[in-house]
């Protein structure tokens, strides 16, 4: 019996070891430690929702693993899971919680909290007095916020000397790559372009009038995707320029998220504020230079001189080029009926004889 | 006439491509889109681009099967069949991508012999390497392949033959439905649905059938690779499926 005791108890001793260097071998290896993927990694892993939605679930773990999340364990979102099967998710992720992924130097792991509360703050969050309408209207992280994949930064500027100082104590891959991530933050404001920007913000929400009418906006407000688009920034912007202002480079200093109205003392875009939003990229910026209207509407009320102007330089444009066409098919049709044809030939388009009697050269 | 050209040339790329010129036309290309309007289209479209951000990982690309060849099943059934067990539902639809609808719910009457192998509506004897038979050795994910469509299906022997039990959208019957079932009352739809499930059982395989060592699949034969085959046959959700009501995830090691 003794002998039994025995023999079960170091069973029991042997199950745990292994167990906790199963949980800790496979926690320190992957993020998918409690191996969520076991289901999640089928493609038609999903259902049909009681509105009629089609829900999928499928998490394709070669993609996943290439994305900025890949590290981060799933029930680091999904907190409200706690059982297998699990009940459907209502709740949506808060992204202000804390992972268990700490940072290099840093004491606790790692959070978006500093963000979201400044992104509360800002005209975007949800306040308690919007309505129950405004507040599903308003972008929630993951409105702006994909899960991208992630892309080793490739540019070559990098600080050889810089660098050789930091392998005297850590190791050249890693530090290469950190390093590189750093700077080239401090390079660019936003990760995406240019194009993605004034994409982003305008599609499904400030160029939908009828949305933000809605939401009382200002006059000025509805027309801003529009006037954005006329203007020298929107314009240079659309060709493809990396240099000029999107929405974020006015709207917002380098937290990105702290947008606010501009009648706010806060928004980068107060009057009191504006010399330094420009100042970002115009070097000579006086106090005439910031009452230039970036988001200009010509309208024959508000401008009656420029708008004016665009119509008659429009008249002029299109008069220009129909009264040309009209001219040269006015041509075309009484040469044609007087006989001579078309011959591209040492340099002359007409020839043949008139039936007026004159030859053509 | 090159001067002619050039204008016409300029204009044209001013009215279509030119900063300003998709305005000029977006009235008339407003009025055609107006005539060509679907609230439904438009709502699932939306519903998709919702999807992608409610999603946040990345919804992987997969090419999808012409609706002529899909299983009739799919024209009521859709992707996801499976709805009423709350606990299964998303489990189930899970295994639309590697059987067809008759592979579990064909109705095995005495006297059929049946026997289970890959089938693909676009290649008449699928070789494989099929979706979900392998590991990668490296990543240990499901191993890529080329095949995108083969699933598994029920065919009946007959002789040395096998026949599939499995009906496509565009065999006689289903293509005569779909043209003629907006003009069919309830109970004659009723009817119609009755004989297209006449070998059709509502439910199919218990996990165990499939998901053990005597599992009604051959899955060597059918070309999975050993260390799948053991994953399949012990498979760790069957037991927290069919043993516990749940099962709950430790937070031992949590620094709650």
């Amino acid at each position: 019996m003794k002998h039994l005791k025995g023999v079960t108890f170091f069973s029991l001793f042997v199950f745990l070891l292994l167990f906790l260097c199963f949980v800790f071998v496979s926690a320190s290896d992957a993020a998918d430690s409690e191996n969520c993927l076991m289901c999640h990694k089928y493609r038609f892993l999903g259902r049909i929702d009681e509105h009629g939605k089609k829900r999928n679930y499928n998490v394709d773990e070669n993609i996943y693993n290439e994305t900025v999340h890949r590290n981060v364990p799933c029930r680091d979102c999904h907190t409200s899971i706690q059982n297998l099967p699990h009940e459907p998710i209502t709740d949506e992720v808060n992204c202000g919680n804390q992972c268990h992924i700490k940072p290099p130097f840093a004491k606790e792991n790692f959070s978006h909290k500093a963000i979201i509360d400044t992104y509360n703050k800002s005209v975007h969050g949800a306040k308690s007095t919007d309505s129950d309408e405004l507040k599903a209207a308003k972008p929630y992280c993951k409105y702006c916020h994909l899960n991208p994949r992630y892309t080793k930064v490739e540019e070559e500027r990098v600080s050889s000397s810089t660098l050789e100082r930091c392998f005297n104590c850590h190791e050249e891959k890693g530090v290469t790559q950190a390093y590189k991530h750093i700077t080239h933050r401090l390079r660019h404001k936003t990760s995406r372009s240019r194009q993605e920007i004034v994409e982003l913000c305008s599609k499904n929400c400030h160029e939908d009038v009828d949305k933000m009418k809605k939401f009382r906006v200002s006059e000025e407000s509805l027309e801003s995707v529009e006037t954005y688009r006329r203007s020298i920034h929107g314009k240079a912007v659309a060709l493809g320029s990396e240099m000029t202002a999107d929405c974020v480079s006015c709207h917002a200093t380098s937290k990105i998220h702290d947008i606010y109205k501009k009648d706010e003392s806060a928004s980068t875009v107060n009057k009191n504020n504006l010399k330094r939003t420009c100042q970002q990229c115009h070097l000579d910026v006086t106090s005439k230079f910031v009452q230039i209207d970036v988001h200009s509407g010509i309208t024959s009320s508000e401008k009656p001189f420029l708008h004016f102007l665009e119509i008659q330089l429009g008249f002029v444009l299109y008069g220009t080029i129909f009264g040309l066409l009209g001219l040269a098919l006015i041509e075309t049709i009484g040469r044609k009926k007087d006989g001579i044809k078309w011959q591209i030939k040492g340099g002359t388009t007409w020839r043949g004889k008139s039936k007026r009697g004159f030859e053509d050269e | 006439m090159i001067i002619t050209l050039t204008t016409v040339v300029g204009v044209l790329y001013h009215l279509t491509f030119s900063h300003h010129g998709p305005a000029l036309l977006t009235p008339f290309k407003e009025k055609i889109e107006e005539k060509n309007r679907s609230l439904i289209m438009e709502e699932v479209k939306f519903l998709e681009e919702q999807e992608k951000h409610r999603h946040f990982h990345n919804i992987a690309e997969f090419p999808e099967m012409p609706e002529d060849m899909r299983p009739v099943c799919f024209i009521c059934h859709s992707d996801y069949p499976h709805s009423k067990s709350k606990k299964v539902r998303a489990l189930l639809n899970m295994h639309t991508q590697f059987f067809t609808c008759e592979a579990c719910h064909f109705e095995n009457k005495p006297g059929i012999q049946t026997v289970f192998s890959w089938y693909n509506p676009m290649d008449a004897n699928p070789k494989g390497p099929f979706f979900g038979t392998s590991y990668d050795s490296e990543s240990g994910n499901l191993e890529a392949v080329n095949d995108k469509f083969s699933k598994i299906t029920a065919f009946i022997k007959k002789g040395g033959d096998l026949e599939s039990t499995m009906q496509k959208q565009d065999a006689p019957l289903a293509l005569d439905y779909v043209k003629i079932r907006d003009q069919l009352t309830p109970n004659e739809r009723d009817n119609v649905k009755k004989k297209f499930h006449v070998n059709i059982k509502p439910k199919g395989h218990e996990c165990k059938e499939c998901h053990d060592r005597k599992s009604i699949l051959d899955f060597n034969k059918l070309g999975f690779s050993a260390n799948r085959i053991v994953d399949l046959e012990q498979l760790n959700i069957t037991g927290m499926i069919t043993k516990y009501e749940t099962f709950y995830l430790p937070n031992l090691f949590k620094d709650e």
